[in-house]
C-alpha cells in the first residue's frame, strides 16, 4: 500500500491502548459492530487473532473476511496496519 | 490420455516403475527382477482398469480418486494436533489451533491437498484429468481454476453420464457464483499446473517473475542497440578524422602524382614528336 489513511497513521502512532476495535484503519462502524457480537470489541483482541496467526497477514485477511464481512481492500488496510503496529511497538 | 491396455509384460522395467510410481504403489526394493513389477502392475493397476472400464475417462476417474481418498481425510474430522502436523506436512507451520483459528487452518489444508492433488496428476503427465468424485469431495473453497477447466472435460463427459448431470450443473453454477472474480487462466487447455502453480507464491511473486522472464531480452536489446550505437560513432569519426588528415593527404598526393605523370607523358609526347621530323 502506497498510501496510508490518517486513521491508519493514528493507530500505528501510538501504543494501542484501550482503544476500540473500531480504531483500526479499515473498520468502519458497521464492521465494528459485527466484530463485537463476535466478541473482537478491543482492538487488541483483534491484535491478539493476529498474533495466533503467526502475523500472517493473508491468513488475517481471510479471516477477517469471515469474521466481519470486510471486503478485501478493508481487510488488508485492517492488517497492514496491525502488522506496522506491531513492527514498532512489540 | 494413456489407455492402460498394454500387456505390462512388455513393457519396459522403467515404464512400469512410473506406472507404479504414477499409481502410488510402493515400489519393490531396489534389485527386484521385472516379474515383480509386472506383477505389482497387474495386481494394483489393470485390476483398476477391468474393474470400471466403460470408458478412459471412467479409468481416470478410478486413479484419481484412489490417492485423493487415501490422502485427504475431512480435515474437520481432524484433531487439533494432527491438523497441525498435516499442515506441517505440506510446509505450512501453523499457529496455535484454536477455535477461532481452527477454521482458517482446515481450509488452507483443504486447498493444499487440492492443489497437490492437481500436481501429482501434471507429475504424472496424464494431461489434465478430472473426476466427478473429485469434485463430489469439494466442500466449497474450491480454486477455481479447477472449476474453470473442469468444464472442459465436462462438457466431454457429461452425456455419458446422466446420473450425475444435475450433480455436476448444480456444482457448476455453484462455481460460477463463488468463483467468479479470477481471471480464468486454465481454460485454454492448459494444464492447471500453469494456471495454479503453488498457492503459496503469491500474486506480486508471479508478478516479478514474468518481469524477470522478460527481463533478459530487454537487457539483449539494450545491449544490442548501445553495440550499434557505438559502430555508429566509431564510423562517424573515423570518417571526420581521415577527411582531416590521411584521408585528404592521399587525395592530394594522388592528385600531385597524377599531375606530374601528366607532365612527364606531356613532355616525352613534346620530344617524340620532333623526332620523325628530324628523319624526313
Amino acid at each position: 500500500m502506497s498510501t496510508t489513511s490518517q486513521k491508519h497513521r493514528d493507530f500505528v502512532g501510538e501504543p494501542m491502548g484501550d482503544k476500540a476495535v473500531t480504531a483500526l484503519s479499515g473498520i468502519g462502524e458497521i464492521l465494528g459492530r459485527k466484530l463485537e457480537e463476535q466478541g473482537f470489541d478491543k482492538a487488541y483482541v483483534v491484535l491478539g487473532q493476529f498474533l495466533l496467526l503467526k502475523k500472517d497477514s493473508e491468513m488475517f485477511t481471510e479471516w477477517l473476511k469471515d469474521a466481519s464481512g470486510a471486503n478485501s481492500r478493508q481487510a488488508a488496510s485492517c492488517a497492514q496496519c496491525l502488522k506496522e503496529w506491531c513492527d514498532a511497538f512489540l | 490420455m494413456p489407455v492402460f491396455v498394454e500387456d505390462p509384460a512388455h513393457l519396459s522395467k522403467s515404464r512400469l516403475k512410473s506406472d507404479l510410481v504414477a499409481h502410488n504403489v510402493e515400489l519393490p526394493p531396489g534389485k527386484s527382477k521385472k516379474e515383480v513389477y509386472v506383477q505389482l502392475h497387474l495386481k494394483h493397476i489393470d485390476q483398476k482398469n477391468a474393474a470400471d472400464f466403460s470408458s478412459d475417462e471412467e479409468d481416470q476417474v478410478q486413479d484419481v480418486a484412489k490417492p485423493e481418498d487415501a490422502e485427504m481425510p475431512d480435515p474437520s474430522g481432524l484433531t487439533d494436533d494432527d491438523l497441525k502436523a498435516a499442515l506441517l506436512v505440506h510446509g505450512v507451520k501453523a499457529g496455535p489451533i484454536v477455535a477461532s483459528t481452527r477454521a482458517l487452518y482446515e481450509r488452507k489444508l483443504s486447498k493444499l491437498l487440492q492443489s497437490d492433488g492437481h500436481y501429482q496428476l501434471n507429475g504424472a503427465e496424464k494431461g489434465i484429468l478430472y473426476s466427478d468424485s473429485e469434485e463430489e469431495e469439494e466442500n466449497g473453497e474450491e480454486d477455481d481454476a479447477e472449476s474453470d477447466v473442469a468444464l472442459q472435460p465436462l462438457a466431454k463427459w457429461l452425456h455419458r453420464k446422466g446420473s450425475v448431470l444435475y450433480l455436476t450443473i448444480t456444482n457448476i453454477s455453484f462455481y460460477f457464483s463463488a468463483t467468479r472474480r479470477r481471471p480464468i487462466k486454465g481454460a485454454a487447455g492448459r494444464p492447471v499446473q500453469y494456471a495454479y502453480p503453488d498457492t503459496a507464491v503469491s500474486p506480486t511473486t508471479l508478478e516479478r517473475r514474468e518481469v524477470e522472464r522478460r527481463l533478459v531480452p530487454i537487457l539483449i536489446q539494450v545491449l544490442v542497440f548501445l553495440i550499434v550505437v557505438c559502430v555508429l560513432y566509431l564510423i562517424y569519426v573515423c570518417l571526420w578524422d581521415t577527411s582531416f588528415s590521411p584521408f585528404v593527404a592521399l587525395l592530394d598526393s594522388l592528385n600531385q602524382m597524377s599531375d606530374s605523370e601528366e607532365g612527364l607523358l606531356l613532355q616525352t609526347e613534346v620530344q617524340d614528336t620532333p623526332a620523325p621530323s628530324g628523319q624526313e
